[in-house]
């Protein structure tokens, strides 16, 4: 279903307020009879986002891993720090492995492992990303037309708002950090109810548009004399403003009827408290709106950050933070891995079993969100203890819209991150071939996992 | 462990020797606000809240059959059904059914006239253990504390401990919990100061304990618990004030003698007097306060608080029939003031408190207080007594001024254009 | 990323006297507290701004530094639009409608070119902090003419171009403009209303006021004595405590406190009150002390004299003697509380959820008061190799690691000021004891021994690194920039005058303003399509990009 139109045949069609409304002829789509696609063959969107926790999974050098599963392949068996994802295995595909690879420059702590994995690119300093990161490459691809490009959430709760996403590698996306700020955002003032029979274009809209035409008009005049790293910041400045034009000229069209949109109740305040059971709450209501936010078709394309690189969470009652104890804590002797460390990573896997749940629980065709969906689960860290970026745990989790042959485990020495990065690209629909600079450049997605 | 919040003072040699009673500095002084409060009911049951017991056998009052209780007041079947039906209230289903109180002889209200009908009969505390205090210095009168101590009077819980708006283990009765939520959301703050003149708290002769109000609000911390050290003014009332004459050995303070005091009482009746007033509280290794402040307090404002609570309402929710909590009052009432012969409009209660550590400052907020003092003579005349919810109660009821049919004791029942068990929805 | 090699001198004739076209030097994206404070100002206090700003960036220690490095993200463009939007419906009805718009149209139900024209002029002037081209005032126009043509009423039609001055950049990014010096035709300066900008944001922390903007358009900006006036006027206002505050706040870092987080488990007593509190309270007492009474800035550091409110009084374990919300306060010795390092903000700022951390309070007393960050921990430690600690307490377990070699490089700078202070928990709340073992609060401190808080408050006190902090945030704040190499020397120079003046910070924020070094352009390297490059500004492409350090004396 992709939607193209012009603003100005849009702007022809209303006079003085009178609702004219031109574009595409209204949508009444009906399924086929299998479900997967639309009676007029247009197959049913794909959606894409990335899950990001900070501090890895539990793999001690010596040998101790508490999440990489010994069989390869489909069928893997579920270690202790992936029981939350034992109840969608069959849907997740584990990668296992794979690393960052620096060249010449110095292993940002807590920055160059998903930078890498986002970017292609290993930053030079840990203050920046050195390229944009490839979910916006995927908002531009499959995401002009829905209300939203892109929608960033963290549900960490913590000092200050997180996100990965950025196109200049300095600004990055200001994402909703509550869920209250999520809804309002999603189901607030703007959104328009796509099962409601009495839609009518808003007005109001085409005078927004004309004060934001007034704002472009002035863009030449602004641009001359200006300094290369001011120009990038109004560059932004001027695509963000587009973006806020393609919003209101969705809004001028009338919304497709989809079934399994509900709009939610609006949540209540959470407690404010950044430790693991806290957060993990948090996550679990932010996905349930996102993912409705999703069905509801105001975005097909999000990313979600449970906690930072360098994670600030903590389990109630206990003096130390995660981070501190990924640190501390000695390998048991017996055990061959840090107990205390990968109890709590467990804790923070469930956060992330429950948010793919949440996308599997609603019904949409004939399977479930989280069918038509590609989730990439990834981490800034390998063994957090030494802060290695080798073994960086990462999964694809949902169907890509049946493109997704999931449930593996596939497992490799020392490959580069970005092929999995590439998979997904491919995997909804990216026009990407190659991805990554230096040793991490790479045009070979993982073609085990592709239908 | 966080430094001793009590006051040296300096009592120079020069001065001649003061006697007690006036004014002086107190070579200690320990500071509270309270936390909770409830009336100091045993719960004789090992689980639960509403179990049966040693104190109550048959476990907390059942609900009552109201049906059967207005048709034994005379109405009919299909009234009684009619009225017990949410659906018809003569009154809006917030303040509940009106015409509950008219059950009567002739229909009179039983809520103001509660011997107009006979005892119903509340079942009361059948046990022999019970917390509270000696207040008749005889061992011989009462119950047996739970550690073992005689002569506990405590008639209060004997009358009404079997009742599901008292009963309960510390902190889990519905009374208890409606209450202190009130009081612990800033409803008002009563606060204790403790004083001696002996060099070690613990050990002391010459003790005193004030207890006052204050119009500063306790503040919550992150667990929901009311945070300690916050500092609070003394808010000098004509109405509460409390001073008992006490010693403390190894850290537990006994009243000396009896006094009257009248405390802030956590229920719907405001005022609680107490008569030949004694206290026992014990300083816990933490610097928190718990134990017990006891008296004779009048018996027949208890009742008239829950009536004027809405009547029906206090019924429906906690399972009684207010005339029988008139009547166990009465005949459980153990003191009169004016002697032996006069009559006893007194009953023996306890309340259970529990503080933790505060600043109580001096009214003017000049400083701590470092002695305990009777701040009457400076209060303001005390406010009229009038709250939103108690100004609306008429006779036990709230009465719907908009409404077609009013309750009372000529009101007819049935809606005239039904005939049997019709329900029509009578919507206020 | 890196910045190109200077390209070859464009094979332009010699050219004699080449024009310089104005540059703009500067595009630094406007604070959540300087938006607030230009509304109140340009269109009253009673609009309300409900709105999610985006996030800011420190650099360098200063939000000053890293914000102007940032743009504007797409969600943060909707809620720029949507106040903009909510700010011209309060401004243009009601009551308040007459008042702004100050003239009236011919007829309610139309446009009015005459009347629109004055209100875009007036308010574009504020908003924009300098004159509308006649080319911007026609663009608007025409929006305030579709608008009013559309809803049949004149002021939906302000509103629209009210919006549209609201969300340009020329609003959301103080643009820093530079014009030939006719003085000197081959350099640049600042033209007026940018200087104006500087200084009202630096003393007011808002945008230039009608007075400001007056001086900038008669060259009054220009001239010494002219610029004297201004800063004299701005530092005698009660406005200026507005622009202490926000500068303190950046340096203080106490923009920490929206998000700080406790676990009520440890510190139950945490809450936001308590949290607004601590942030009040040392700004309160800053301010107090080095703006309202003048007094010499190393008292910060050891005096204890400060104000308290009812919920701090009960994490400091104080009674609160007083009936009304704030009160003065001085600690007594026996609380070891000693100036701002000992205030809870401080102390509960840089600490972990659940303990204290004395490594993160000696990163943030280098940071913050001596101007010496500590970098990263190097990505190539091995861990594995880090003796694990069996210490009981925090100091202990410290000092351990500090014995591993790759550690004790940054932790025998950083921890030591942090251990000093081990005598407050994670709250700051007083413990002298830890597991019943009293708390040993010596420290080595860059050689010196210091013991406990009010030793290491005799120290920054002492330590001449500590003004000169100062003096280089002041001018970092002031011009939006890092520093380096080539202020070094008037850096100097600036702490000697500050020093002799007593260390008075009002002096020193004048002292910065009229020096020549504040109003010093620095020409960015060009962008791809620049205009015809002149001799002057080819030099300047010799620059890297990222460094904008191309300086025109």
């Amino acid at each position: 279903m992709s939607f193209r139109f012009d603003r100005r045949s849009v702007l022809r069609g209303m006079l003085g307020g009178t609702a004219v409304y031109m574009g595409l002829p209204v949508l009444d789509v009906f399924l086929n009879g299998n479900g997967s696609a639309y009676a007029n063959g247009a197959k049913l969107p794909v959606r894409f986002g990335t899950y990001f926790w900070g501090l890895g999974l539990t793999d001690t050098p010596t040998g101790g891993t508490r999440w990489v599963p010994t069989k390869t392949g489909p069928g893997y068996e579920i270690m202790p720090e992936l029981e939350s994802l034992s109840v969608v295995k069959d849907k997740v595909s584990v990668f296992s492995g794979f690393r960052a690879i620096a060249d010449a420059k110095a292993n940002q702590v807590h920055w160059s492992g998903h930078a890498s994995i986002l970017t292609g690119i290993a930053p030079a300093s840990a203050s920046r990303f050195d390229g944009p990161t490839f979910d916006t490459k995927i908002a531009d691809a499959i995401g002009t037309s829905t209300r939203y490009k892109m929608i960033d959430v963290d549900a960490s709760l913590s000092r200050h708002p997180v996100s990965y996403s950025t196109r200049t590698g300095t600004t990055f996306a200001s994402p909703e950090t509550t869920a209250l700020g999520l809804y309002t955002r999603l189901f607030g003032p703007g959104f328009q109810d796509p099962n409601s029979d009495n839609w009518k274009p808003d007005p109001s809209i085409m005078l927004r548009q004309s004060v934001l035409s007034a704002v472009k008009d002035q863009r030449d005049a602004l641009m001359a004399g200006v300094g290369r790293a001011d120009q990038i910041k109004l560059d932004q400045y001027f695509n963000s403003v587009r973006e806020m034009e393609n919003q209101l000229a969705i809004q001028l069209q009338k919304p497709a009827k989809c079934e399994d949109c509900i709009v939610p109740a609006g949540p209540k305040e959470g407690p404010r408290s950044a430790s693991v059971d806290v957060v993990n709450a948090n996550t679990k209501t932010m996905a349930k709106l996102l993912a409705m936010g999703l069905i509801c078709n105001q975005t097909r394309v999000f990313t979600f950050v449970h906690t930072a690189g360098s994670s600030e969470t903590y389990v109630a009652g206990q003096s130390k933070i995660y981070h501190q104890i990924t640190h501390d804590e000695p390998t048991d002797a017996q055990l061959g891995y840090q107990p205390q460390t990968s109890k709590i990573a467990g804790m923070v896997m469930q956060a992330f079993g429950d948010f793919l749940v949440e996308m599997n629980s609603i019904k949409e065709g004939d399977g479930t969100l989280l069918d038509h969906m590609l989730v990439m689960g990834f981490s800034d860290t390998g063994y957090a203890k030494i802060h290695s970026i080798e073994n960086i745990p990462m999964f694809l989790a949902g169907g890509a819209g049946g493109k997704h042959r999931a449930g593996q485990h596939i497992h490799t020495t020392g490959e580069s991150v970005t092929r999995v990065s590439l998979t997904a690209m491919q995997l909804v629909g990216a026009p990407v071939g190659e991805f990554g600079t230096g040793t991490m450049k790479t045009s070979r997605p993982i073609t085990e996992v592709m239908a | 462990m966080r430094a001793e919040r009590h006051f040296t003072a300096l009592i120079s040699a020069v001065t001649v020797v003061i006697a007690f009673s006036s004014p002086v500095l107190a070579a200690w002084t320990k500071t509270y606000v309270v936390e909770w409060n409830e009336p100091a009911m045993y719960y004789g049951a090992k689980s639960g809240v509403i179990d049966p017991g040693t104190d109550c056998p048959n476990g907390t009052n059942p609900e009552v059959d109201w049906i059967k209780v207005l048709m034994d007041a005379g109405y009919t079947r299909e009234e009684a059904q009619w009225l017990r039906n949410p659906a018809n209230p003569t009154r809006s289903p917030i303040h509940g059914q009106n015409q509950m109180a008219f059950r009567g002889k002739d229909r009179a209200n039983v809520y103001t006239n509660p011997t107009s009908t006979p005892d119903p009969g509340l079942v009361g505390v059948s046990g022999t253990i019970a917390e509270g205090l000696n207040l008749d210095d005889d061992v011989k009168t009462g119950f047996t504390s739970p550690t073992g101590e005689k002569g506990i009077d405590n008639n209060f819980y004997k009358a009404l401990g079997c009742w599901k708006t008292y009963r309960g283990p510390p902190r889990l009765s519905s009374g208890a919990l409606t209450f202190n939520d009130s009081m612990r959301n800033g409803s008002w703050t009563t606060v204790i100061v403790v004083s001696g003149h002996g060099a070690d708290p613990m050990n002391d002769k010459n003790v005193k304990v004030g207890i006052y109000v204050s119009d500063d609000k306790m503040v919550k911390d992150g667990n929901g618990n009311i945070a300690r050290d916050y500092s609070f003014r003394i808010k000098p009332r004509a109405q509460y004030e409390g001073i008992v004459t006490a010693r403390s050995v190894d850290g537990r303070i006994i009243s000396t003698r009896p006094a009257v005091i009248m405390l802030r009482n956590p229920a719907y009746d405001r005022d609680l007097e107490l008569l030949r007033a004694r206290i026992d509280l014990t300083i816990q290794p933490d610097g928190a306060l718990k134990g017990y402040i006891g008296g004779y307090r009048p018996w027949e404002p208890i009742y008239r608080g829950w009536v004027n609570a809405r009547g029906p309402v206090i019924e429906a929710l906690t399972w009684v029939q207010l005339p029988a909590v008139y009547y166990a009052l009465k005949r459980n009432a153990d003191y009169s003031p004016k002697g032996a012969k006069g009559e006893r409009t007194h009953i023996s209660y306890a309340l259970r408190i529990s503080a933790i550590p505060a600043y109580v400052l001096t009214p003017d907020a000049t400083q701590v207080a470092s002695s305990v003092e009777t701040y009457r003579a400076i209060a303001p005349q005390e406010p009229e007594r009038v709250s939103g919810l108690f100004a609306l109660v008429v006779d036990g009821i709230v009465p719907d001024r908009n409404a077609k049919v009013q309750a009372g004791p000529n009101a007819v029942i049935l809606p005239a254009a039904s005939a049997g068990n019709t329900v029509e929805t009578d919507k206020q | 990323m890196h910045g190109i090699a200077a390209a070859a001198p464009v094979a332009v004739a010699q050219q004699t006297s080449p024009e310089l076209k104005p540059i703009k030097v500067a595009f630094r994206r406007i604070t959540e507290s300087q938006y607030r404070h230009t509304i109140a100002d340009v269109l009253g206090s009673e609009i309300q701004i409900n709105a999610r700003f985006e996030p800011e960036k420190r650099d360098e220690g200063l939000l000053a530094i890293g914000t102007p490095q940032l743009s504007l993200t797409s969600s943060g463009f909707e809620q720029y639009f949507a106040l903009a939007s909510s700010i011209s419906e309060q401004a243009l009805s009601g009551k308040k409608q007459a008042a702004v718009v100050g003239c009236k149209p011919a007829d309610a139900a139309k446009a009015d070119e005459a009347c629109a024209r004055q209100f875009i002029a007036k308010y574009g002037e504020r908003l924009f902090r300098r004159p509308l081209t006649d080319i911007e005032i026609a663009t608007r126009l025409k929006t305030a003419s579709l608008g009013a043509q559309q809803s049949s009423d004149f002021y939906a039609g302000l509103k629209l171009a009210l919006t549209s001055i609201l969300v340009a950049p020329e609003f959301l990014f103080r643009v820093e403009t530079a014009e030939p010096d006719p003085g000197n035709p081959q350099q640049y300066r600042l033209d007026g209303y940018t200087k104006a900008s500087r200084i009202a944001f630096l003393l007011w922390d808002t945008s230039p006021d009608e007075e400001l903007l007056a001086a900038a358009r008669s060259g009054a900006m220009h001239t010494e004595a002219g610029l004297k006036e201004q800063l004299t006027r701005l530092i005698s206002s009660p406005r200026y405590e507005q622009g202490a505050r926000a500068f303190f706040t950046d340096m203080l870092q106490l923009d920490g406190f929206e998000n700080v987080v406790k676990d009520p488990a440890i510190y139950p007593k945490f809450n936001q009150s308590i949290a607004d509190g601590a942030m009040e309270q040392t700004l309160k007492t800053t301010i107090d002390l080095l703006i309202t009474k003048k007094r010499d800035y190393r008292d910060l550091f050891t005096s204890n004299a400060t104000f308290i409110n009812r919920p701090l009084a009960a994490v400091y374990d104080v009674p609160f003697l007083s009936a009304g919300e704030w009160v003065p306060y001085t600690f007594s010795p026996s609380s070891e509380r000693f100036g701002i390092l000992t205030q809870i903000s401080f102390l509960s700022l840089f600490s972990h959820p659940g303990t204290s951390s004395p490594t993160k309070r000696g990163i943030k007393v280098n940071e913050i008061f001596k101007c010496e960050p500590t970098p990263n921990p190097p990505a190539d430690v091995d861990f594995s190799k880090v003796k694990d600690s069996t210490n009981g307490t925090i100091r202990g377990r410290l000092l351990d690691h500090m014995e591993n070699a790759g550690c004790t490089v940054c932790h025998r700078r950083s921890d030591p000021p942090g251990l000093a202070l081990e005598h407050f928990d994670g709250l700051g709340q007083l413990r002298t004891t830890e597991n019943g073992v009293p708390i040993d609060v010596s420290a080595d401190v860059a050689g010196v021994k210091v013991v406990g808080a009010q030793g290491l408050a005799r120290f920054l006190h002492d330590d001449p690194k500590v003004p000169a902090c100062l003096v280089r945030n002041v001018y970092a704040y002031g011009v939006g920039r890092k520093t380096g190499i080539r202020e070094e020397d008037y850096l100097a120079d600036q702490t000697k005058i500050f020093a002799g003046n007593g260390y008075r910070v009002p002096d020193l924020m004048v002292q910065i303003a009229s020096s020549p070094e504040f109003f010093k352009v620095a020409v960015p390297s060009a962008a791809r399509t620049a205009a015809v490059p002149s001799a002057a500004a080819t030099t300047a492409v010799q620059q890297s990009a990222r460094n904008q350090q191309g300086v025109n004396p």
